[in-house]
């Protein structure tokens, strides 16, 4: 994942600014933010970022000692720098900001299935050497030894667009971004009264040693948008949330995309005063391309992380090779897509993440791995072990999860539903892994009546079963979308940035939550 | 211990003051966790931590931010303490953004809440003991050649804090939660595995149920589950399980209480204080007092004292939760924050008395998903539970989904039950409503 030539800190950050180990980024250490750390000067080729807090291969070899000490299979040691910033405006003025930084380790042994972890803030020897005697307890039979020699994995890809790094840009520029955007909202339309913004920029850098002496390092931005638009019409107000993130620098804020925040978050609040009571009951549903994802989400991408299936407490845990869907149904996840917010270039164990296809032509094919899954199945990971942060060990979680176009039309697709609903902007989700039922919340959405798109509808919970529901998807069209608004998954406790994404997609029958 | 948290946060706000900050509060924190999480067997997962942070909420020259840091090697927090002061500086003005009045810091209750427990730590041999216990329990009652996987887990927290403000205030804490979970995949047609959880969270280790309990408890849910379709679409009467009763009642008396919610007009109860929001029978009182309780503390997250009030007294909105900056906008006194705990009561019978009160309905022992909008009280989620005649469980029912408006749904509430839970800070009982809107098949 890392770049082996040295470059210059433009080039680099055109390239995608992953570091190499002190080689590439050595500029890049300029901001004051970052450099508060310590001097970056004197850097070992070896360990590159980290090396500011005392991190050195010496430490790193010692702590592996230690965490195999008692008998572990495989031991990773996870450290992680990471900045945020956040600026939100209200009522007219950028008048809060936040700093937030977290410096921290884990590191994690395992022995068969079995995991034990441990982490700490303070980088010194003695705090790594304690968090590893503490994860070392998991196993209690003979030392293994540590890695003799520690090597640098290199040429891996790089997904993160950064004309911009957030690192550069000055708080000024923040502002007006921010600025820019409360008056458009307020001259879009007179009856918007209230619109928060709450912006965010993060910097993630983090290093992963482990037991076989691959180190592996990557540098992690992320932003998001996410406003709050309040509307009145006649004594009724409505509002609505809308976001949009990727892994970027400030160039992500292209006018195209500003324009589109300003648009869309007032179209879907106004709307709402004319939406009708959503129907209650059984009917078919058709999904909007786009942020319509989360049904892949619920209904089968949390139910084909490994975990679950080697516990063998998922409903899709011995479906792998079955036909759970029609033969133009194909489902990946992705971690490839250029600064989507899904996007890694590795995951937190090191792997180097790829495309992972869950079904293909209507056949389940892969389940989605992290180490301890893939070490259980006999098979290579897949890049998708993920953790929120050094405080937990990973477990396999989704990137970027989409369906791939199908033979149908947008058009076709609507006209087919005599009596139905539209759905095209959505809250949140929620699946019960065994059973596989899954819900998901319409924001917006629309009645069908006669293969037309009517009155608009509102705040409804969509219920289905992921099995089932894969099997009444009977019509795909070619309009395959993936969303830019930027979705957080919580799973056991942590959660990580996700990206959806789906084409227009006709499910024959599904629970509609609604009142009339 | 907590002294020398407070030295810290103490530092912290002269450091800020120094550097030109005109108002600072200060809170360090250290935590430490341990657990072991258990499954079929044998230690699925073994987790030991020690976590701190310093959180720095600044206003400077009239401007405001809120900051964190995990990184106090005390020249990093001197960076941190340059940087932050500095980007505060460009932000706009903003009048409203002020400290806690300290005339609020007074009065601080002074008795034990009894949130630390000072006479129990649990060794690593012991929480791997009880995980293991709660598996036998799992495994030992009716059901069990249905199960497909137990997992469980022990787990425990210490706490400590320190806060300080350059105006006055000083304050530590420190508490203990013990947490003991549960849960049971059963065999259902296909490949159909639902799951049964249950758990306890306690401030006190004696004060736990038995792993016993807990581990039966979570079979017994789960093999409750198997077969599980869903009704008709219809209007029923229901009852929501006290456990999880709090996620419906978190969207009435929580965001659309606050002070953002109402003076940014996305509340629904903006406008409310004083008038009725649901019916006679529902008395709830924010207590953060409470002995024992999860969300117990002596003073809130401004450094204000801690006082017990009334939210809704018979149906009637009594209470609105305004920080001082919110308090300030909407030109009104400031409460507090947020909810600590939230006690209800008093109620007339136990569960099985509510079922027989109803006679048929819908049991809700189970939500998914789902969501409500702050600013017009529409809600719809997931449920699952048990279809009830003549007061006794028929059939399991999944896939369904309860709809309305908090506004009209709390005027059906009918009774509530006397078996309060106490393993969550909104300490609900379970709750009887007249009919209300489902859809299903």
């Amino acid at each position: 994942m890392s770049r082996i030539r040295k470059l210059s800190r433009r080039q680099a950050i055109r390239l995608g600014a992953t570091t190499v180990g002190g080689l590439a980024l050595s500029g890049f250490l300029t901001d004051p933010m970052l450099a508060m750390a310590g001097p970056a000067d004197g850097s070992r080729p070896e360990i590159g970022y980290f090396e500011r807090f005392g991190v050195d291969p010496g430490v790193i070899r010692e702590a592996l000692q230690v965490a195999l000490a008692s008998g572990g299979g495989h031991a990773d040691l996870y450290f992680q720098h990471r900045i945020t910033n956040s600026y939100a405006l209200e009522d007219g003025d950028v008048n809060r900001a936040g700093c937030g930084i977290e410096l921290g380790m884990g590191v994690r042994v395992l022995k068969g299935d079995q995991t034990g972890y441990g982490f700490t803030e303070n980088l010194s020897k003695e705090g790594i050497v304690r968090a590893a005697r503490t994860a070392a307890a998991i196993a209690r039979d003979a030392a293994r030894g540590g890695p003799g020699s520690l090597h640098l994995s290199a040429g891996g890809p790089s997904r993160y667009p950064m004309a911009r790094p957030w690192l550069d840009v000055s708080s000024a520029d923040r502002l007006k971004l921010l600025n820019t955007l409360n008056e458009r909202f307020f001259k879009e339309d007179k009856r918007i009264r209230k619109v928060t913004v709450q912006f965010m920029d993060q910097t993630c850098a983090l290093l992963l040693a482990d037991s076989a002496g691959r180190l592996v390092e990557d540098l992690q931005p992320l932003t998001s948008l996410v406003v709050f638009c309040v509307a009145e019409q006649k004594g009724r107000r409505e509002q609505v949330r809308y976001r949009l993130s990727g892994r970027a620098g400030l160039e992500f804020y292209t006018p195209a995309r500003i324009d589109r925040v300003v648009k869309e978050a007032v179209a879907r609040t106004v709307v709402l005063f004319d939406a009708v009571p959503a129907p209650a009951g059984e009917m078919p549903v058709v999904l909007a391309a786009g942020s319509s994802g989360i049904l892949l989400h619920e209904a089968i991408g949390h139910g084909m992380e490994a975990d679950f299936n080697r516990k063998g407490i998922s409903i899709y845990a011995d479906k792998i090779g079955k036909p759970v869907a029609r033969p133009f149904v194909s489902i990946v996840d992705d971690a490839t897509a250029p600064g989507a917010r899904g996007s890694i270039n590795v995951d937190d164990e090191g792997t180097v993440a790829g495309r992972t296809v869950l079904v293909e032509d209507g056949i389940l094919t892969s389940y989605l791995h992290d180490l301890v899954s893939a070490r259980h199945y006999k098979l290579d990971p897949t890049g998708n072990g993920r953790r929120e942060s050094y405080r937990f060990p990973p477990v396999p979680r989704m990137r970027s999860t989409y369906m791939e176009p199908g033979p149908h039309k947008r058009d076709e697709i609507i006209a087919s539903v005599k009596r139905g609903i539209y759905c095209s902007t959505f809250t949140n989700g929620q699946v019960r892994i065994g059973a596989g039922d899954f819900t998901f919340y319409v924001q917006n959405g629309c009645l069908i009546e006669n293969g037309k798109l009517t009155r608009p509808i509102k705040d409804v919970n969509i219920i289905g079963n992921g099995p089932e529901v894969l099997q009444r998807i009977d019509m795909v069209a070619d309009d395959l979308l993936i969303e830019e608004e930027g979705w957080t998954c919580g799973k056991a406790g942590q959660s990580v940035p996700v990206s959806q994404g789906l084409p227009t997609v006709r499910v024959g029958a599904l629970t509609v939550g609604g009142r009339s | 211990m907590s002294r020398e948290l407070m030295d810290q946060a103490k530092k912290a706000v002269l450091d800020a003051t120094r550097r030109g900050a005109k108002g600072v509060r200060a809170v360090v924190s250290r935590n430490r966790a341990s657990s072991v999480e258990w499954r079929d067997g044998k230690i699925d997962r073994l987790r030991e931590s020690t976590r701190m942070a310093l959180g720095l909420t600044l206003f400077v020259d009239g401007r405001y931010s809120v900051n964190t840091t995990s990184d106090l090697r005390p020249a990093a927090v001197d960076r941190f303490l340059d940087e932050v002061i500095a980007m505060t500086r460009v932000l706009t003005k903003d009048p409203h953004r002020k400290l806690a009045d300290p005339e609020s810091y007074k009065g601080r209750h002074e008795g034990d809440l009894k949130i630390f427990d000072a006479s129990r730590t649990v060794s690593a041999v012991e929480r791997r003991k009880i995980a293991a216990a709660l598996e036998a329990a799992a495994r030992a009652g009716s059901g069990s050649a249905k199960i497909v996987s137990v997992s469980t887990q022990c787990s425990d927290n210490v706490s400590e804090g320190a806060m300080a403000t350059s105006n006055g205030m000083e304050g530590t804490r420190t508490d203990t939660s013990f947490v003991l979970l549960a849960m049971t995949s059963v065999q259902d047609r296909g490949s159909r595995k639902p799951q049964g959880y249950s758990y306890a969270a306690r401030r006190l280790f004696l004060s736990l149920p038995t792993v016993e309990s807990v581990g039966m408890d979570a079979t017994r849910r789960a093999t409750q589950e198997i077969g599980a379709r869903p009704e008709k679409s219809g209007q029923y009467r229901c009852i929501l399980e006290n456990r999880i009763a709090g996620r419906l009642l978190d969207w009435l008396l929580g965001q659309p209480l606050t002070g953002r919610a109402i003076q940014q007009r996305r509340s629904f109860l903006a406008d409310k204080l004083g008038r009725p929001i649901a019916s006679q029978v529902l008395t709830v009182t924010d207590d953060p007092l409470l002995e024992s309780g999860l969300g117990s503390g002596t003073y809130d997250g401004e450094g204000m004292s801690a006082r017990r009030r009334v939210v809704v007294e018979n149906g009637v909105l009594k209470t609105h939760y305004l920080d001082t900056y919110y308090a300030s906008k909407l030109e009104r006194p400031p409460t507090t924050e947020s909810s600590s705990n939230l006690v209800f009561g008093p109620g007339t019978q136990g569960l099985d008395g509510l079922l027989k009160a109803m006679g048929n309905g819908i049991l809700i022992t189970g939500f998914s998903g789902g969501n409500s909008n702050p600013a017009t009280g529409d809600f719809s989620i997931g449920i699952s539970g048990h279809w009830i005649e003549n007061g006794k469980a028929a059939r399991p029912v999944s896939e369904m989904n309860l709809s309305g408006n908090h506004l009209t749904f709390w005027n059906r509430l009918l009774e509530l039950g006397t078996d309060a839970f106490l393993d969550s800070s909104t300490r609900s009982p379970s709750l009887r409503f007249d009919t209300v809107q489902f859809s299903g098949k």
